[in-house]
């Protein structure tokens, strides 16, 4: 990893790392974050909903468990406590219930694996990333969930490494395809300023002030009509995250073509993309097409993190 | 045993007290969502409850950043009563519940100076903690008073070896240069966590079985928390409310300009103030009478609340009360009760009124009905009224009916009448309201909801004609009513 982008993504205190689809390398990822950080720097990790299976519970494929040094702080849900094999002190109760029991704080005594199922909620993520800066945690790290969802962890994290991979689906073309738009909904600009909320129909409030604030999601069928009809030439359209833009590559597109500025009001800064060309189903891009696909269409770093892994550093 | 549905709970006003308390503790909070009425039986527990609860409250101002404290202290517990009764049973706790426990002990021993500063004034009966250290010497065996809970290596020099030897290892995986190598030192670790795991478990069966002599005190302790939480409440509330100790009565039940809190902040918020009623009741049946709009059934509902009030140990809302302790409380309203059964009206009225006699008849009990029989015709209603307040008068319980039939009256032991128009001047209000005022708002607001007993026989006190009288009924009408009621 670049040292420039190494410096940056430590920069962030809360730091959020999303999947396009299982297998797309997200816990290699996390474990070369935890890898590289600094000794004596104290991580706060958790995860939205369950993840860190040792085996992938979806396709058999043999996982990576993440392994943390002594000091971090994990916030993970009872039952997985009790699968860690750290030596633990535990620190606070959450209150934050999920399937798996109560979410736990607690600080890793030892270096080992650890299995996380954090909140799933955003804003009982908010308590658990406050309650790892409470108690001393220079950065947090959220291991994001899949798809959709995962967007959502932009209200929390102030940045986000985007990981992506053959898995997604057997088309390269597509798999790129869907990981730029993925990637420009996530680096939506964040709003400066804010319009009144309103209740009067989107297309009477753009053509009275030329922007407005959508409380919902952001759809298709919601932005056509606009566009044709002019109202959208132009104005300024946000929506309160990412995860609530589900506009297809196209309807991007002919927003940017219209002049139309899409903005969100929280933001977080997607730092880099990660790829992983070897597909859990079998299949493989070629990963040099693969990689040079995604740097062009994208204006931040795109790593192999498998390959760049295989360094001394590396367990 | 006293219960009262939730129904009647919202009905007079008892529910709009609990949902205003602020229960700090899972225990404090479980004291009143299960709110508990003392028995007869109970006279002397009851008794002590209300000494604290009077204490507590004269102390309130004097003590507010103790009691701030306490509750700030509160609502941090956690409630641990399920761990620790596994740790009776000789089960072994895990690594969350031991730091649960911990914490528990932590917020007793942050509490204790707190108590006792609160003691030095209120000398609260029955409400003492034990001394949580020597439990605590177990779970926090080096004294470091962390919040945090660890099994530190010196528990046991067997899992001292072993997490010595799981550091070395990591330091070896940290440095092994190729995967084979990695792996062979993994699969070394993974024996060395088992070794842990197992000796942990040892560990913490041993801690357990070293609670196991203290569980008794701390789930007492849980109790007690739960007392003081409740016992704070009801001090604030009586603070707030205005509150006094009821004089213990064998049969006698007298309330002294009592008041209905959740009325009184209605009432409030309109700009109105709640008018204080007076009322003396005994064994027998008790009628009250008056006009629509007169506030019958808040008196009732109000008694009804102080005496559920007195015998779950608050101070009641009045300035002065003397009150037996009743074996029940049963209460008759009308409202909606019909519509559940699908019986019409009266017919439900007459099946509620057989079953809650059944209890009313088992012991001492305050029956209230209000408006019994007002669904069917007059005459008969009347009969119907007049008989039960009959029948009632030998029941060993204070019976109290509102009733719109003055008739009844008669039959009772003792009427009150609320006095309504009595001393407004009809002429001088009719003035008052001009042809574009809300005359119904103008006549309540000379409306008096006090009440008043009745000695001997009583006039009819014709509110009703006096406000058609008020809002310019027309002359001819007037003069006809007049030459009715003759």
């Amino acid at each position: 990893m670049r040292e420039s982008l190494q410096r940056e993504i430590e920069s962030v205190k809360t730091l959020s790392i999303v999947g396009m689809c299982k297998n797309a390398g997200k816990t290699t990822v996390l474990n070369r974050l935890l890898e590289l950080a600094p000794k004596g720097r104290v991580l706060g990790l958790t995860s939205i909903g369950r993840d860190g299976e040792s085996v992938d519970a979806v396709t058999g494929t043999e996982k990576p468990g993440i392994f943390v040094r002594e000091g971090t702080l994990i916030a993970t849900a009872k039952d997985m406590l009790a699968r860690s094999d750290v030596t633990q002190e535990i620190l606070m109760n959450t209150g934050i219930p999920t399937p798996l029991g109560e979410v736990i704080v607690a600080r890793a005594r030892s270096a080992g694996n650890v299995q996380l199922a954090g909140p799933s909620i955003t804003t009982q993520l908010k308590t658990v990333t406050d309650a790892f800066f409470a108690l001393g945690a220079d950065q947090a790290i959220i291991d994001g969930a899949l798809g959709r969802k995962s967007l959502g962890a932009r209200t929390v994290a102030e940045g986000v490494i985007l990981c992506t991979g053959a898995s997604y689906h057997a088309s390269m073309e597509k798999t790129v395809r869907d990981t730029v738009n993925a990637f420009r909904i996530l680096n939506l600009k964040k709003a400066e300023t804010l319009p009144e909320a309103s209740d009067a129909p989107l297309g009477d409030i753009l053509k009275q002030h030329g922007e407005a604030r959508v409380s919902g999601a952001l759809t298709d069928s919601l932005v056509l009509p606009l566009l044709r009809s002019g109202a959208l030439k132009n104005a300024r359209l946000i929506v309160k995250d990412p995860s609530k833009v589900l506009l297809s590559a196209e309807t991007l597109d002919k927003l940017d073509a219209r002049g139309v500025s899409l903005e969100t009001e929280e933001a977080a800064k997607p730092l880099c993309v990660t790829v992983n060309p070897v597909s859990a189903y079998g299949w493989k891009y070629d990963k040099d097409a693969f990689m040079r696909a995604l740097t062009e269409a994208l204006d931040v770093p795109v790593i192999d993190v498998k390959e760049e892994g295989y360094d001394q550093r590396q367990l | 045993m006293i219960s009262v549905s939730f129904d009647d709970r919202v009905q007079i006003g008892l529910q709009y007290i609990l949902d205003s308390l602020h229960g700090c503790s899972p225990f404090g909070q479980e004291r009143i969502r299960k709110l508990r009425f003392f028995a007869p039986s109970e006279r002397e527990a009851l008794e002590t409850e209300l000494g604290n609860t009077e204490r507590a409250a004269a102390a309130a101002d004097a003590l507010k950043d103790v009691y701030d404290a306490i509750m700030l202290e509160l609502c941090q517990i956690k409630d641990v009563r399920g761990s620790l009764s596994r740790c009776r049973a000789g089960e072994t706790l895990d690594h969350v519940e031991l730091f649960e426990i911990k914490g528990y002990l932590l917020r007793i021993e942050a509490l204790l100076p707190l108590l006792t500063r609160m003691q030095e004034t209120v000398h609260a009966d029955g409400i003492a903690l034990h001394d949580p250290a020597s439990a605590l010497s177990v779970l926090d065996p080096e004294q470091t008073r962390s919040r945090g809970f660890y099994l530190p290596d010196s528990l046991s020099p067997r899992l001292q070896t072993i997490r010595s030897a799981k550091r070395k290892i990591e330091e070896r995986l940290y440095a092994a240069k190729t995967d084979a190598e990695k792996n062979a030192i993994r699969i070394e670790r993974t024996r060395i966590c088992a070794d842990e795991e197992d000796e942990e478990r040892r560990v913490r069966a041993d801690l357990c079985a070293a609670l196991n002599p203290y569980v008794d005190e701390l789930l007492l302790d849980a109790d007690t928390l739960g007392r003081l939480d409740f016992l704070i409440q009801k001090a604030l509330f009586a603070v707030k409310y205005g509150g006094v100790r009821p004089a213990i009565t064998e049969t006698e039940l007298v309330l002294e300009e009592m008041r209905n809190p959740e009325l009184c902040d209605v009432l409030k918020e309109k700009g109105r103030a709640f008018v204080p009623v007076s009322i003396a009741l005994d064994r027998g049946a008790t009628v009250i009478t008056g006009a629509n709009m007169g506030g019958k059934s808040v008196a009732m509902k109000t008694v009804a609340l102080n005496v559920l009030l007195f015998h779950a140990g608050f101070l009641v809302c009045a300035k002065r009360a003397s009150m037996p302790l009743f074996c029940s409380v049963l209460m008759l309203f009308d409202e909606a009760q019909s519509m559940r059964s699908g019986l019409s009206g009266f017919g439900s009225e007459i099946v509620a009124f057989e079953k809650a006699l059944a209890t009313v008849e088992q012991g001492y009990a305050l029956f209230l009905l209000d408006e019994f029989a007002r669904g069917t015709n007059p005459d008969e209603g009347a009969a119907i009224v007049t008989a039960v307040t009959q029948y009632l008068n030998g029941v060993n319980a204070v019976s109290v009916l509102s009733t719109h039939y003055d008739q009844v009256a008669s039959a009772a032991n003792a009427h009150y009448q609320i006095i309504g128009l009595r001393d407004v001047d009809p002429d001088a209000i009719r003035a008052a309201v001009s042809p574009d005022a809300d005359g119904i708002a103008v006549i309540a607001r000379h409306m008096n909801y006090g009440l008043y007993r009745v000695e001997g026989k009583s006039d009819c006190p014709k509110d009703a004609l006096n406000i058609c009288r008020m809002l310019s009924l027309k002359p001819e009408i007037l003069d006809l009513i007049e030459q009715n009621y003759v």
